[in-house]
């Protein structure tokens, strides 16, 4: 009757979902990862050439919301093969509690070595293992300007921190505003300025103590955080100095406010934020050449004895199951072959350094990629490499009640409070 | 006499000007939407969907690119698919099991019923997320986790506790006569269930799978952590939340995207609509 064709059927739905995804198993590779869009376009790529070359299968899983996925998934006890993690500080994380698997038992150390340099390995190590696999980097110290607008206007491109200043004095005398910054970006709002303080500290206490910083070695309230934030807080309290003035710079989209750029005549006439910024600029300027209509110059040093260090970030993958197949994909991740695909599409510098510089998209990215191999010191962002709580919660916080007309004194010591609880 | 009509007419009017109102306020957000769908990616950079009021009539600022590109993405039309296998499917399960649990709980009479009742109902104050762990192990275990059925399982847990409150002071409210004559006739428990009960409270049931689909379809982070996000078996939701880069790149994107996907619960919606204010209201007069 009616009932029982009514179970014959649920039995059969039934069977006919669970069995396919029992015959996921051999000779297959689950990546989880934060790429959408465009990203996603070329990390097919990057996985179709795989397929290709060793016949492994990949599965590849996207989600934004990767840190919940990816601990629920370990929680539960079935991460993915390989993760696209945040960076090393989420690194550390999982290595300390056992979930990473140490990729220096599988790879060739000593190939590895000679093809990545050994700023990349010390990034993805942890204690004697080799854990964190820098697949490509993005470079932070940049300034964005309009080559044009500053040649009519008879502006100079700044090499020190004192010509900086006078460039910004410049720019109010004759009426311009010189900066244009934008935090708002959702849940993660105030991040674009935690890059700022990093970019500051580097250059106004320098590599040693801003690694003391990230490890928490030194206090938040140490005068010399102080100092970056201060150093920082005078361009963007000051309504001269930024468009729009604080209420503008909280209340914009990172990815909007570098447009400010390209009105005509322009709201603001520079803009510090990393290489992936031209993706932005690109969709929402289509007329824009990257190169000649928009250019970059290094965000200068501030004090001299700590020249000019590089800060930037980057794709790093960490293998979660010790299958072969997942061994193969991270071989082939640390290859210039596999490299070429993913910085060809996206921009982004590759790690390896046999990379071929032709197969960067433009002339700014490969200006770019030999800023930081010439950099004589590179530190990875850290607010990436600090433990969650803070790098990914409170330094954000603190930095939007900052540019909302907070003390300065209370800020730090939010940060500082969050800081005791999560080292 | 015209004075005193507008005097009797005022109440009304100002009650009229309060809810279009509050009915205009309510639209704003999705009227923006809507209107940024068709904006080309620079428009939406470079000044707000409001400008667009100032020349309303100007069509050559409207672009249906944002549509053409959500909607020529690779595996939509799988995605789709996963969406209304993994909808349908846990409508017509949770309901189901609802409809039963319900039934018995209101209409049969058994020792702790009302405790029962009452720790069902109060699964409803467990926040979704404290379960995702120990559920999903269990999943890995009975290697149910990355199928259909799977979910449909954890949308009916999650969905139960709601849809047996409101299922049950439904049943609740129908008059007992109705059920003492049929067992005098000789109907099983079963038979007043499909021919009393169920019959019954069609508006009841319709307003519970409107909640269950709407509920279901726009689920994102449920079918992430249990199915995963691999294309082939990812909802629609998963599918348009990687349309976005990582940094947020191409967002204009989601607004053509939201409305692709509210396009299906709409027509569930305004199908089903004509039960639903009776269902609403449902056992909120218990007799």
């Amino acid at each position: 009757m009616k009932r029982s064709w009514l179970w014959a059927l649920s039995f059969v739905l039934i069977a006919a979902l669970i069995v396919p995804s029992a015959a996921l198993a051999q000779g297959t590779v689950t990546i989880l990862g934060v790429w959408g869009g465009q990203e996603l376009e070329v990390f097919q790529r990057v996985m179709d050439a795989f397929t290709e070359k060793t016949g492994i299968k990949v599965q590849f899983e996207g989600t934004r919301d990767l840190p919940t996925v990816l601990e629920t998934r370990l929680a539960a006890g079935n991460p993915p093969d390989i993760a696209a993690i945040q960076g090393p500080g989420q690194m550390h994380q999982y290595a300390e509690r056992g979930a990473l698997v140490d990729l220096s038992k599988h790879l060739d150390m000593n190939n590895i070595a000679a093809d990545l340099g050994p700023a990349w390995i010390e990034l993805g190590s942890h204690g004697d293992g080799f854990y964190g696999l820098m697949i490509a980097a993005d470079l932070k110290s940049l300034v964005w300007y309009r080559p044009d607008q500053f040649a009519a206007k008879g502006y100079q491109v700044p090499t020190t921190w004192a010509e900086m200043e006078a460039l910004m004095e410049q720019m109010v005398a004759n009426g311009d505003t010189p900066w244009a910054i934008g935090v708002e970006s959702g849940a993660a709002s105030g991040w674009p300025a935690t890059d700022w303080i990093e970019d500051i500290m580097l250059r106004t206490a320098g590599p040693e103590v801003y690694d003391q910083w990230v490890n928490h070695e030194i206090p938040w309230t140490d005068p010399r955080v102080r100092e970056a934030f201060e150093v920082f807080g005078k361009i963007v309290l000051n309504s001269n100095l930024v468009y729009g003035g604080p209420v503008t710079v909280l209340s914009t989209n990172f990815g909007d406010s570098v447009n400010e750029l390209f009105t005509n005549p322009p709201n603001a006439y520079m803009h510090r934020q990393a290489s992936f910024i031209t993706s932005f600029i690109r969709e929402a300027n289509p007329d824009v050449v990257i190169g000649e209509d928009v250019d970059f110059f290094l965000f200068p040093p501030i004090k001299e004895e700590h020249g000019n260090p590089m800060l930037g970030a980057g794709d790093m993958m960490a293998m979660f199951n010790e299958t072969p197949e997942a061994v193969e994909f991270m071989k082939f991740m640390a290859s210039a072959e596999a490299q070429a695909i993913w910085v060809g599409g996206l921009g982004k510098l590759g790690t390896n350094n046999k990379i071929d510089p032709a197969v960067y998209p433009d002339d700014v990215t490969r200006a770019m990629a030999e800023a930081l191999n010439s950099a004589e010191v590179f530190r990875f962002d850290g607010s990436d490499s600090m433990p969650s709580a803070v790098g990914s919660g409170a330094f954000w916080e603190a930095l939007v009640m900052y540019i909302g007309g907070e003390d300065l004194d209370s800020v730090l010591e939010y940060i500082e409070n969050a800081a005791q609880e999560a080292y | 006499m015209g004075r005193s009509k507008l005097k009797r007419m005022m109440p009304r009017i100002a009650i009229n000007a309060l809810v279009i109102f509050a009915m205009v306020i309510w639209i704003i957000p999705t009227l923006g939407l809507f209107v940024t769908s068709f904006r080309s990616a620079s428009d939406v950079a470079s000044t707000g969907w409001w400008t667009v009021l100032t020349s309303p009539l100007k069509f050559t600022q409207f672009t249906i690119e944002n549509y053409q590109t959500v909607l020529s993405t690779g595996g939509m039309s799988t995605s789709f698919r996963n969406s209304f296998t993994i909808t349908i499917g846990g409508t017509f399960l949770s309901v189901f099991v609802a409809a039963l649990a319900a039934f018995g709980l209101s209409r049969l009479n058994f020792g702790g019923r009302t405790f029962f009742y009452g720790l069902i109902v109060m699964m409803m104050v467990v926040p979704t997320q404290m379960t995702f762990v120990p559920v999903l192990r269990l999943y890995n275990k009975l290697s149910l986790s990355g199928t259909f059925f799977g979910l449909w399982l954890v949308h009916t847990g999650y969905g139960l506790p709601f849809a047996v409150f409101m299922l049950h002071n439904f049943f609740d409210s129908l008059p007992d006569d109705l059920f003492e004559a049929a067992y005098i006739d000789g109907a099983s428990v079963w038979t007043t269930f499909v021919r009393l009960a169920i019959p019954l409270s069609v508006p009841a049931i319709a307003s519970l799978v409107i909640f269950q689909f709407l509920f279901i379809w726009n689920d994102l982070l449920v079918a992430l952590i249990y199915l995963g996000g691999h294309e082939s078996v990812a909802p629609l939701t998963v599918r348009l939340s990687s349309l976005v880069g990582s940094f947020g790149q191409s967002w204009h994107l989601l607004t053509a995207a939201a409305f692709v996907s509210m396009f299906v619960p709409l027509i569930v919606f305004f199908s089903l609509q004509k039960y639903f204010v009776r269902g609403i209201l449902g056992g909120a007069v218990k007799g």
